[in-house]
């Protein structure tokens, strides 16, 4: 009896089993094949991306560290080298205050229009929000020499304001605006819908539920947005070129003329004087790390508070 | 009590259940005063119906439960119920729900007052990320401008003591409130609640997403809870329902896939003697 049951079905089963079995082997060999030749493509094209990187930053280091060694490169005002002196170029003193007093001021205009522009953004289903939208993802786009001219236009001309801090920080304040826009849009859109209808249950009005739920629930990416925005503007020459003056003191003035790193960089670049081509160096080193520890010390703050909940 | 349930309900499967000819929702039952009354309730959305006519009372210090399959519109009445559907575009709730005999829609009262009146537990334990576990209990308080500290200090003890989480807690009220486990946290969510001190607690599924024990320790909860507010839950666990409800009410899909209210009535009397044979069928798990 036991015979009959037993053997037929199982003898079935078995051809069946080692088909698939002789099958997905192969097939297995072949996939390992291609996953190795995947992994030596994408170890390629890092090598790609990392060895120019790696080059720039080498070269940075080594011709800009002698650079920023002098005391005098941070403390002193420019000097035009003569020819009894030629390696006296003094220092940026006046870049760098510049560049911080432009970037404070543009983070002070951009930031409290970018992030409540957001948040009503992803918060709104109106028409408004959708042309807002459209808008911003326009002007992210838009080349960054625009938002300088639209300042002379607009700033110098319009407002009568001369050369000035304030007219440099306003063009970047525009530039920055779009990527703090759709950051915080990202930003708030993320935040579960389960938390505000948690606060509307309570009885909290929709701005309060916007302000003291969402808002602090979307901060990491908010300020995630704003630290890339920051870093991106300190590093533009175009939008200040025509409206900053290229002032050689220091001073945190709005309405004085200013210099910033990257205008530095270029006008020192075009000296006949090779001192001063080989400043370009130590200029370029001082902001890629400003720039570097602005978004480190972003991305440390973020994970902590990510952790924290 | 589980097995109590399961042996009242096998003794009834012989038994005839095949009257539908009866609307089942017509019968009144009596019993208290009513906490809120609701007269043809019917939530659409873009002009699909999908809940309709749903006409019973909930009786205070009662817990009332809404059973049902999936799309049976559950959910969504209990939403209709402190109008968290005002905000979704589209959605449209007719006929009236009366607070104490106020229309909730209608009436003179504001969304915000409602729900400080009609609180809400939810599905997932939601407790406010960026709040610590005092400021999660009193921020309902704080969201309608109450600021006096002993005022806020008072209802968070209280509160979190309702929830029985107080002795848990005690001590680090001001940890971030996602350090507790998920049961604890559906406590707080219900002690943030209570913080309002509502006439009616709105439970939407509040087990669903917790463990057996947080479960029977949320059930507990709610037995203890209706001597002082009215609850209203949402729930897909028939023994849930039978064991901890007082009230019942039944809903099911129609054939235009809007739901309805099929029958309500006494908890004992949905699972042990229904009206209606569609509801024996579904308490004995015959659907669903």
């Amino acid at each position: 009896m036991s015979d009959i049951i037993d053997i037929e079905p199982k003898d079935a089963g078995h051809a069946m089993r080692d088909e698939i079995r002789q099958i997905s082997d192969r097939h297995r060999a072949r996939r390992q094949l291609r996953s190795r030749l995947m992994v030596i493509l994408c170890g390629t094209a890092l090598a790609i991306t990392a060895i120019p990187l790696g080059l720039l930053l080498y070269q940075l280091f080594r011709r800009g560290l002698p650079v920023i060694l002098h005391a005098s490169f941070f403390t002193q005002l420019p000097q035009t080298p003569t020819l009894i002196a030629p390696n006296a170029t003094g220092g940026v003193s006046n870049a760098i205050i510049g560049s911080l007093v432009l970037t404070l001021y543009a983070a002070i205009m951009a930031i409290p229009v970018g992030v409540l522009v957001g948040i009503y953004l992803a918060e709104s289903d109106s028409k408004l929000a959708a042309v807002l939208r459209v808008i911003s993802q326009t002007m992210a786009g838009a080349p960054s020499i625009l938002m300088g001219l639209f300042a002379f236009a607009f700033v110098l001309q319009d407002l009568h304001v001369g050369f000035s801090a304030i007219a440099g920080s306003f063009a970047l304040a525009v530039l920055m605006l779009p990527v703090i826009v759709i950051s915080s849009e990202i930003a708030v859109r993320g935040v579960p819908n389960t938390l505000r209808e948690a606060g509307l249950a309570l009885g909290a009005k929709p701005h309060k539920v916007s302000m003291r739920i969402v808002l602090p629930a979307a901060v990491t990416g908010i300020v995630t947005g704003i630290i890339l925005a920051i870093s991106r503007a300190i590093g533009e020459t175009a939008p200040v070129l025509l409206v900053i003056g290229g002032g050689y003191i220091n001073s945190w003035k709005p309405l004085d003329p200013v210099s910033a790193l990257p205008l530095s960089i270029y006008e020192n670049a075009k000296s006949e004087w090779p001192s001063l081509r080989t400043e370009v160096w130590g200029i370029a080193l001082v902001l890629v790390v400003f720039v570097f520890v602005l978004s480190l010390s972003a991305r440390i703050w973020a994970s902590r508070k990510q952790q924290a909940r | 009590m589980d097995q109590e349930f399961m042996s009242k309900v096998e003794t009834k499967v012989d038994a005839p259940a095949t009257q539908s000819t009866l609307d089942a929702t017509a019968i009144p039952a009596p019993r208290g005063a009513a906490a809120m009354q609701l007269k043809d309730v019917s939530v659409s959305f873009h002009g699909r119906t999908a809940v309709r006519d749903c006409t019973f009372d909930i009786t205070k210090n009662r817990v009332t439960s809404l059973i049902g399959p999936s799309g049976s519109g559950k959910t969504t009445l209990l939403r209709a119920l402190n109008r968290l559907h005002d905000l979704t575009p589209g959605a449209k709730v007719g006929g009236t729900i009366m607070l104490e005999g106020t229309d909730i829609y209608r009436g003179d009262i504001t969304v915000t007052e409602l729900r400080t009146r009609v609180g809400m537990v939810f599905q997932r334990p939601n407790p406010f990320p960026t709040m610590s576990i005092y400021e999660n209990a009193i921020s309902g308080l704080r969201f309608n401008g109450i600021k006096k500290k002993s005022i806020l200090d008072e209802a968070a003890e209280t509160s979190l003591k309702s929830a029985a989480l107080w002795d848990s807690v005690q001590n680090r009220l001001k940890v971030a409130a996602s350090n507790l486990s998920g049961g604890e946290q559906q406590r707080l969510c219900i002690a943030r609640a209570l913080a309002m001190d509502p006439e009616v607690l709105l439970m939407d599924e509040p087990t669903s997403a917790l463990d057996p024990i947080a479960t029977l320790k949320i059930e507990e909860l709610m037995t203890e809870l209706k001597k002082r507010v009215t609850v209203i839950i949402v729930t897909h666990n028939m023994q849930q329902a039978a064991r901890i409800s007082d009230d019942c009410a039944f809903l099911l899909m129609g054939d235009d896939r809007a739901g309805e209210l099929i029958e309500f009535d006494t908890t004992e009397k949905i699972f042990n003697n229904p009206i209606d044979s569609r509801t024996l069928d579904y308490t004995l798990g015959r659907f669903g």
